[in-house]
Order: structure tokens, then sequence, then C-alpha cells
């Protein structure tokens, strides 16, 4: 069965960008957030397999998404997307259970890599 | 893909703007209270957005930019630096100069350059002062005339659309009826008027048609996930290739063709093509190559799924139809392929899973053919055995005007839609024969029947038609040659009276359920005109012939 992800984006055309290249390999994208209330709805409702997560969302950190996400659904694998310049907080969140993180801009190859070895990995408590 | 570049840079612009009128929105409100912390967060995450899109897009100025506001944003709401003085100056200098360099983007411009401001933004950071150059008072009408930008994008309901199409509809029939009545009345003045109405109202309608056509793109880029599913499911080898997506078409028929062109797709990749070994034992390359193409052909949309699988078994599907019932068996025998092939859009035709197996190709197909009928549309199909089947949609590209040929019987006007005519002929008698009652001409080495309208519109009952005698052909006989389903049929008219574009509006209560007419138009004289449903037409021609 295809690996289901949901995207977590504060912006528009991040989503459609990383979504257009998550279903041209082949995933399915389950939903796409916009904030870190949706998230955490959506994250409930769908079980994904994978989020991936913007670091800076609109009505919380993305940080406090992550917490709660490692609570509400610790079987999904997280995934940070940030651009460059905060470090800080891309490394507090792997402390907190996120497998990986992309860097934005990000290539093709670079987020299907780190996705399809977040999804390998079977156990994220490990990787932290 | 050209396509989808195009789909992200429309995106990035209107979200750049959306972002750049928020900024502006802030920065105000922080002027009057530097203490806002709502909407230094907010400035703090819009300026990194708008940092990673615009790298995303590779406007790396506009991107350092934004990345260094971003960081004097952090500074202030950690409360390293304070919003005042000359720093609100610069900041205000580096979203006007966002606002610029998003503004020369939309327009395909070379980026202001912005070294000084960058410069400036960076001494802050350091926690330096700023080198403000000396400025003129701003010119106070200059100010006021400064522009507000806004998206170059709305985004509509589609039933709005809906709408305005309909109102257009009206104002053409009002519009030829008044032509014609200022040729009647003969007065230069309002045939002049009526002329500027008629080229007026003649933009307005392809405006409004324009604003509904979408890239077929929309729907076709959703099918390289549909393939890949399928064919892994199928556990089978498929190559998709995609053309044609920026072919433009009315978003509501695309709408309507998306299930038909998904179980196209679908019967495609699990019927048509051959397994891996299948393919290794016939010699073909073991990956199966699937097409889905769009072109434009005069005023139609041709949509194409075109696979090189196993091709149409077309005895198997004639074996399949003499068992059903659906033709003798002597019948059958003179058919060609085409009209054999014509049997798998036979509704529940399909259901037969042995036709499914022997054929490959057959499952509810004619659901497909109902939406295409239901659009005025044709199905056309190709077929070689062992090399492949294209399936090709013809579709009209607005569904507000077709054009229409009018006929005439007993002195009724009706139109019949170009989308299904061949030809027209004017037979002299020696050119008819009669076979087995039913009259029958030969064109393009066909043998096409023929039948008065007259007797299909007229003629009461579900008994058949009255056997037809050579007594029947007295002088020249008008026919108009119609398609449908790779079915000929010529139908004897009184006369021809001419081809126009018409506006076809749906037949209301109760008349909606005589499905011999598709919809009725105005003529310019007035003259109310019944649109003939070519479809429904022939299946009253089998049904009764003789």
């Amino acid at each position: 069965m295809n690996k289901r992800i949901l995207i977590v984006d504060d912006s528009f055309y991040m989503r459609t960008m990383l979504k257009n290249m998550l279903t041209d390999a082949g995933y399915e994208v389950v939903g796409e957030a916009a904030n870190g209330a949706q998230a955490l709805e959506m994250a409930t409702s769908t079980e994904p397999d994978l989020i991936t997560l913007d670091v800076i969302l609109p009505d919380n950190t993305g940080l406090d998404v992550l917490k709660s996400l490692r609570q509400l659904q610790p079987s999904a694998k997280v995934v940070m997307c940030s651009a460059v310049g905060q470090e800080v907080i891309v490394t507090e969140a792997i402390e907190n259970g996120a497998l990986a993180y992309i860097v934005k801009p990000f290539s093709e190859e670079k987020v299907l890599e780190i996705v399809g070895a977040a999804l390998q990995n079977n156990s994220p408590e490990q990787a932290a | 893909m050209k396509t989808r570049d195009q789909e992200y840079r429309e995106l990035f612009m209107a979200e750049a703007l959306e972002y750049y009128d928020s900024m502006s929105r802030h920065l105000s409100e922080l002027e009057r209270n530097p203490d806002a912390g709502p909407a230094l967060n907010e400035l703090f995450r819009l300026m990194h957005n708008l940092k990673a899109n615009a790298r995303a897009m590779g406007f790396n100025d506009l991107g350092e930019v934004a990345h260094h506001l971003e960081t004097l944003f952090g500074l202030i709401r950690d409360q390293e630096r304070a919003f005042s003085g000359p720093l609100i100056k610069v900041v205000f200098a580096g979203v006007d100069a966002l606002g610029n360099m998003i503004r020369a983007v939309g327009a395909n411009q070379p980026l202001p350059d912005a070294t000084a401001l960058l410069e400036n933004l960076d001494r802050l950071v350091r926690g330096e002062a700023p080198v403000l150059e000396e400025v003129d008072a701003p010119d106070s009408e200059e100010e006021a005339n400064k522009k507000m930008e806004l998206s170059d994008l709305v985004y509509i309901q589609v039933k709005k659309l809906d709408n305005l199409l309909n109102l257009v509809g009206e104002l053409v029939i009002d519009r030829d009826r008044i032509m014609t009545l200022a040729q009647e009345l003969d007065n230069p003045a309002l045939l002049a008027t009526a002329q500027h109405l008629f080229r007026i109202s003649d933009d307005l309608q392809y405006s409004v048609m324009d604003a509904r056509l979408v890239g077929v793109g929309v729907l076709l880029n959703k099918f390289p996930r549909v393939v890949r599913d399928v064919a892994s499911a199928e556990d089978k080898e498929v190559e998709l290739t995609l053309s044609g997506q920026d072919v433009q078409i009315d978003r509501n028929i695309l709408q309507i063709i998306t299930d038909a062109l998904l179980h196209l797709v679908r019967n495609a990749v699990s019927h048509g093509l051959e397994t891996t070994a299948q393919r290794q034992q016939a010699g073909k390359p073991t990956v199966g190559q699937l097409t889905l193409s769009a072109l434009t052909e005069r005023d139609d949309v041709l949509i194409q799924v075109r696979d090189d699988g196993r091709g149409i078994d077309t005895e198997a599907v004639r074996r399949k139809a003499v068992e059903r019932g659906l033709v003798s068996a002597g019948a059958a025998a003179q058919l060609d392929e085409k009209a054999v092939w014509a049997f798998l859009f036979e509704p529940g035709f399909s259901m037969a899973q042995k036709v499914t197996d022997i054929s490959g190709r057959g499952v509810g197909l004619d659901v497909v053919k109902l939406a295409l009928d239901s659009l005025g549309g044709q199905l056309r199909v190709e077929s070689e055995l062992g090399a492949g089947t294209t399936f090709t949609l013809v579709l009209p590209t607005s569904i507000a005007v077709k054009g229409a040929l009018l006929v005439e019987v007993e002195e009724r006007p009706y139109a019949v839609p170009l989308l299904h005519t061949d030809t027209v002929l004017s037979l002299h008698p020696g050119q008819i024969s009669v076979v087995g009652g039913v009259l029958v001409t030969h064109f393009q080495e066909q043998s096409v029947p023929l039948v008065p309208l007259r007797q299909l519109l007229y003629d009461e009952g579900d008994g058949p038609l009255p056997l037809a005698t050579r007594a029947d052909i007295v002088g020249p006989q008008q026919v108009l040659v119609v398609n449908y389903n790779n079915r000929r049929l010529g139908l004897v008219v009184d006369r021809f009276i001419r081809q126009q574009n018409i506006v076809i509006k749906p037949l209301s209560k109760p008349l909606d359920t005589i499905d011999l007419f598709g919809g009725v138009t105005l003529l310019g004289s007035g003259q109310v005109c019944l649109v003939l449903d070519v479809p429904a037409l022939t299946r009253l021609f089998l049904n009764k012939r003789p």
C-alpha cells in the first residue's frame, strides 16, 4: 500500500510543490494543513504514516505542534521543513522526536531521499 | 513541465502579493504599538515564508532581502533590538523594496538593485547605525498616488460563470431577433445599431466562454498517479506519456468527462495492456506504453487514450453480440469491424465477463458513451489486434454555442448539431435502392440506410416503420448523413436552410422527457427551432427499422 503523508505548511505554494513531488513519487497525500490546529485535527482523522512539518506556523510554533503530534500519533513519523536560519528550532525538533529535516529551498531528489529514509526507519526514538 | 512551472509562478505571485499586503498592515500596527507581539510574530513568519518561496523559485535577491528582514524581526521579537528610530525607516524601505521586487517578478522585469538596503539591514543586525541617505521631503501628491496593488488573479465560483453564460445566451437570441427586425424594417440607422450590437454581443459571448476555459492539463496531470496505482495493482509495467496539457476547454466539460476518462485509462491499463510475461511472449517491449493526449481539431477538442496493448478481438465481440441477441448471426457477419466495436458501448454489453477476458475490452464503456452523448460529443475507436487501441473523445470546446445545420421538414425548421453530421447529399432516384424494405444509398464505399426524417418525428406508435418501396422516391432527395457511434444514417429532409451557430436551451418540463430533442433554440426570425438529438434518432431508427 502507498505510504500516506500529511503536509503541514502555511504557504500554499510550498504545500502545492511538496504535494506534487510526493504524489508524483507515488505517495498518497492525505491532507494539507495550513496551521497547527488543522495539523493536529488532520493527524488524528487521517492517521498518516508521515508528516512533513514546517517549523514556523501562524497560530503556534512548529515545535509545539510537534510535541502534541508525538503524543497524539506516536506512530507517525515527522520530518521538519525549514528554510535556513532556523537551525536552533530544528535541533530542538530532532530532540523532540522529529526524524529528519528538509531545508528549503529543497530539490525533489532531496525531499524523496529524506522522506524515503524516514519511512524506512521503524523506531523514531532511536533516531532522536 | 511547462504548465506546472506556470502554475508555481502564479501561486508564488498570488501568495507573495498577499504576504506583502499583510506585511504593510502589520508594520503600520507596529508603528502605532511597538510592543505588538502578534504583529511581530506575523512579520517574522511572512518574511520567512517569502524567503523560502522566493528561493525555491530562484528569485535569490528577493529571498535575500526577506532573509535579512526576517533576521531583524527575530531580533526585535527577542527584544535585542527596538522598533524605533532609524530602524523603522530602514524596515519600511525594506518592505517597499520587497513590493517592488514582487511586482518586477510579476512583470517579468529584472529585480531592482538592493545592495544599499542589504548593507543597512546588515548594520542593524550587527547593532550599528544605518547610513541614511538624505531624502527629499516626500512629494505629497506622489505619496497620495502611490499605487495600491491587488492580486491579478480572481477566484470565481463556476456557478457565477454559469449564470453569466446563460444571460449571454439570452442576449444572443434577442440580438438575432433585433437583427432580423432591422432587416425587415429596412431602416439604415436601426440596421447599423443592430450590426454594432451584433459585434459587441459576439465579443461578449466569446469573452465569457474564454473565462470558463481551463487547460486540459488540470485533469491530465492527475493521471500519473492513477496509472501507477492500477499498474502496480495489476503488476504491470506501464509508461505514461502526457501531451497537450495546454489545450483549452470549458471547465464544465472537463468535469463531465472526468469519470469517463478515468474509466478509459483504468480499462487500458488493466485490460488493454498485457502482463510483462505476455508482452515478452508476443515479442513486444516489456514496458507498456500509454499515451494521454489532447489536441484541437477545428472547433473541437480531442482527448485520446492510446495503448500499445493487445487490441480489440473483433471476432470475439462479434460472437458475443450474436450470443446476446443484439444482432442476428447473418447480419453480424456482414458488419465491418467499426460497426462491431460499436457493440462495446451497448449498455450492459460489458458485463459479460467472458468477452472482457477474451477481448480485453468493455467494462462499462456505455458509461463513457453516455457522458459524451450528454455533451454532444463523439467517441471514436481505432484498434489493431496485437498492436493496441486508441479511444478518442471528440468534445466541443464550449457548451454554449454549437455549429448546427438547419433543415426543414413540413415547413418546420430543425437544427442538427454539426458534430454529428457527415455530409449533405442530393440524390437522384437512380442512386437509391431498396433492400429489405429500407432505402439504401452508397456513400464512400459504405451502405447508408436512408429514412425520411418525417417518419421518425411524426409517425406515432412503437411499431416498425412502413416498408419502403421504389414508389416512395419521387424526384431528387435531400439527404443529411449523420454519424453516431460509427453508424451512418441518412435523414431525408424537405430542404436545407443554412448552417449557423446556435445557442441551445434545454427543454423545460414536461417536454424534457422527449429524448429525440436535445433542446430548443430561437432563430433570428423569432421562430422556435427544435434541436435534434442524433444519438436518440439513430437508436429510434434501429428499433423501428422494418
